[in-house]
């Protein structure tokens, strides 16, 4: 019941972290980021296959949960 | 093997063709490439790219036989040998076997060089077999 | 001269007369082009005093060493002015594919002098360039105005051109590119049409000779490559600016109500998600770009096709007047975009007269019988054609509203949003220190683009007010107004997150001269402070107070969203603005002193 987040380069940069975690699926985005210590505020996006997610969405079995960060706006 | 183009993939940004022209010319100069992006706007908003499909029609119309083949079986355009007699520009069913006497003393096409696929962005462009046509 | 096309064409129009110069050595060497050469020549050459609209005032289009280049995001053109709007600077940064064609015709920058006796159009086809009779095309949209041009001259031209709204002075009118391309603020479009040029088309066929051929193309494949390995390419690819309407909600910082308050509770109907399912046919990149952020859309609902809506045009023209459908916003943008003017500060003066009309300050018969309550869609249509036009309860708006609020008076210039008289763009800063002292410093007015930095208060705490965010601030504003100077694009940078010292390689293969991004913030700063020395030049009385934001941000707490209750004290305002001068080395009134000005080697640029 594994799953998998990914963080884009600016997250990464931003954190100076790495980029790939595996997690337990079950639980929501929010959970899953607070868990591995990123501030919320600072994931911009939420990215599951090819479509945005909110943050409330329950990790499946299987996802690749991508996650960014915005560093520079417009 | 032949370049391949999805054109709802790409975004009309011209860094393929000002690639061609590097690795064709030398130059920084996109009226010089070997493909053509026709934009479609304001309506229907979308674009259309043209590429070489190494189909060889001009090669055998030549009369100088100054287009040839490589080890890659890429059709290429050996410039000393072109006389701009422009019998191959009507025979590309794709129009991208071009000459400009303005700009060139040559004609020019695409040699699959692969440059252009390296700075798509969007992936609109790949190189892959020629795919046999089915009955 | 490598790395640059080599000719800079100077246009008089009160005579119909063109001479080139070429580019000179020392000019580029020490100011590099886009923005650098905009402020140079801006300084030099427009006089203390002049009328924007006046024919003592120009117009500097410039092009930098990558435009037209195989670099990422190469299709950047600077427009340079003093601006209607504002009374200072202007700096317009446009993108598409206007820079590569000019460069292509042999052509640095494009400086249009004086004023034409009648409408015209700059024609340039390599060599051969003419002013031609534009008396047809006055009156005349956009879309119509290039449709025409293409259609007459084909694909390969590239177009630029005002719409009623630039004719008619709008204050902050816009010049369009490729359909949906703007160099959008300041009132840059204004001018245009104040010197009586409706378009200006260009073709080339030059190439541009660089310094060592084999070094450009590695560097410039390197960049290629570091951009499409980027993790984050492929949802950039997919959203682009939209990204962030949902997060900026989430975070108080998307504008709502006028500024109001920085959380939207209709902002579903406008998040970058709903935008891709329901209207986006195409992605539309500018010149050279691997990371497309432009979204061409369909709007089924209006029958109508724009580009866009970027971020800024959803926060302005969706949340920021209570409209919650996307489509809505895309007929908007399509508007203003069509009619020539700015749909950031277009969205802003409407936000104002809506709150205006909401506290009775005016009623129906201040505004043509327009019902001017948020979320009335009819009434925003309506409006922006009357801004561009220049009609009815337009007039007013058209000013943009620092003037509009002086006008009107009864306590309305504490909600009118904008720093210096530019309207503020799409980021509420009630409570995000760094991003605030961005708007309020920066160079054309309430702008986003110089310094971004609502990340960076997120995450060190978005009331501090520390000597490192101002750091921070000055920082980003040295060095992302420099791809603006080298005629590129940011976003590269800002939103792959790719290596910035990748760029250096390239830039020395092109022009042979090596500069680290160290010798590149220098000259950032340099421009800085030249944009500064423009504005107290321009402006008896300028200094601190006109650093100052609304007061809404610092008097007016939101009652609603993620920032409720959330404001910044007048006196951390002020406190951010002493640390800012201090580490710029200004004086107490925010004007760069003598010492300043000779470190940076600038006394005689501005003696």
């Amino acid at each position: 019941m594994t799953a998998s987040i990914r963080l884009s380069d600016s997250l990464k940069n931003l954190l100076g972290s790495e980029g790939l975690f595996t997690i337990e699926a079950g639980h929501s985005v929010r959970e899953a980021i607070v868990s591995l210590g990123i501030n919320p505020d600072l994931v911009a996006v939420v990215s599951v296959g090819d479509e945005m997610q909110s943050k409330d969405y329950l990790i499946q079995e299987g996802d690749t949960v991508r996650l960014l960060a915005v560093i520079g706006g417009g | 093997m032949r370049l391949y183009v999805d054109s709802t993939k790409c975004s009309g940004c011209n860094a393929c063709r000002v690639a061609c022209s590097l690795n064709l010319f030398d130059e920084n100069n996109p009226k010089k490439s070997a493909l053509v992006i026709e934009p479609h706007f304001p309506s229907p908003g979308m674009y259309t790219v043209k590429v070489c499909t190494q189909c060889g029609d001009c090669a055998k119309v030549c009369p100088t036989e100054a287009i040839k083949q490589d080890e890659k079986g890429a059709y290429y355009v050996d410039f000393a040998e072109c006389n701009l007699c422009e019998a191959c520009v009507p025979e590309c069913p794709e129009g991208v076997m071009f000459i400009r006497a303005e700009l060139a003393d040559t004609a020019w096409k695409c040699n699959l060089c692969g440059d252009c696929v390296n700075v798509c962005g969007t992936s609109a462009l790949w190189i892959a077999e020629i795919e046999t046509a089915t009955a | 001269m490598n790395g640059y096309a080599g000719k800079i064409l100077r246009v008089n129009l009160t005579t119909g007369t063109f001479t080139k110069e070429p580019t000179p050595a020392d000019v580029a060497r020490d100011f590099i082009g886009g923005r650098g050469f905009g402020i140079y020549f801006l300084l030099k050459e427009v006089p203390k005093g002049a009328d924007p609209l006046g024919p003592e005032n120009k117009l500097i289009i410039s092009s930098g060493p990558i435009s037209g280049m195989m670099i990422p995001g190469g299709g950047k053109c600077d427009w340079t002015t003093k601006a209607p709007l504002t009374g200072g600077y202007a700096g317009a940064s446009m993108g598409g594919h206007f820079t590569a064609e000019m460069r292509y015709a042999g052509l640095d920058s494009i400086i249009l002098e004086g004023i034409s006796p009648k409408p015209v159009y700059l024609f340039i086809d390599n060599d051969r360039i003419e002013l031609r009779d534009a008396s047809g095309l006055w009156g005349k949209a956009t879309f119509e105005v290039e449709k025409q041009f293409k259609e007459k001259l084909g694909e390969e031209y590239q177009i630029a051109t005002i719409g009623p709204g630039g004719e008619n002075m709008v204050s902050y009118a816009c010049i369009n590119h490729d359909y949906g391309r703007q160099a959008g603020r300041g009132g840059v479009g204004a001018v245009m049409g104040s010197k009586k040029v409706k378009a200006i088309v260009l073709h080339g066929t030059k190439s541009i000779p660089v310094a060592d051929m084999q070094a450009y193309r590695k560097a410039g494949m390197a960049l290629y490559k570091a951009c499409k390995d980027a993790e984050g390419l492929k949802e950039w690819i997919r959203y682009g600016t939209t990204t962030v309407v949902d997060w900026c909600n989430q975070v108080g910082a998307l504008p709502t109500r006028n500024f109001s308050a920085g959380s939207f509770e209709g902002a579903e109907g406008i998040y970058g998600k709903t935008m891709r399912e329901k209207i986006v046919i195409t992605d539309k990149g500018c010149f050279g770009c691997p990371s497309p952020c432009g979204k061409y859309s369909r709007s089924k609902k209006y029958n109508s096709y724009v580009e866009g809506p970027e971020y800024e045009t959803i926060g302005l023209m969706g949340s920021n007047l209570g409209i919650d459908d996307i489509e809505v916003v895309a007929q908007a943008n399509l508007l203003c975009d069509d009619l020539g003017i700015d749909t950031i500060s277009a969205g802003n003066s409407i936000g104002w007269a809506m709150e205006c009309y909401q506290k009775g300050i005016f009623t129906k018969k201040d505004t043509d019988g327009l019902d001017l309550k948020f979320g009335n869609v009819e009434a925003i249509f309506t409006l922006i054609g009357k801004i561009a036009r220049k009609e009815g309860f337009g007039v007013l708006l058209g000013e943009g509203v620092k003037r509009a609020s002086k006008k009107i008076g009864q306590g309305t210039e504490k909600f009118a949003i904008h720093v210096k008289g530019m309207e503020q763009s799409a980021y509420a800063t009630h409570n995000a220190t760094a991003m605030l002292l961005a708007y309020m410093t920066c160079d054309v007015g309430a702008h986003h683009n110089r310094s971004w930095a609502i990340t960076y208060d997120l995450q060190v705490g978005r009331d501090l007010v520390v000597p490192e965010k101002v750091a921070r601030v000055i920082w980003l504003q040295n060095f992302r107004p420099m791809f603006d100077v080298i005629g590129g694009c940011r976003l590269q940078w800002v939103e792959l997150s790719i290596d910035r010292d990748l760029y250096v390689p390239a830039l020395e293969a092109i022009t042979g001269i090596h500069r680290s991004w160290e010798d590149l913030e220098k000259v950032g700063d340099r421009i800085w402070n030249m944009t500064r020395m423009f504005w107290a030049r321009e402006n008896d009385g300028f200094g601190r107070e006109w650093d100052l934001p609304p007061a809404r941000f610092y008097e007016d707490a939101p009652t609603t969203g993620a920032t409720k209750g959330q404001i910044t004290k007048l006196e951390d305002v002020n406190r951010l603005l002493d640390m800012y001068y201090e580490q710029r080395g200004w004086d107490s009134n925010g004007l760069p002193t003598l010492e300043t000005i000779e470190n940076l080697g600038l006394e005689a640029v501005v003696a």
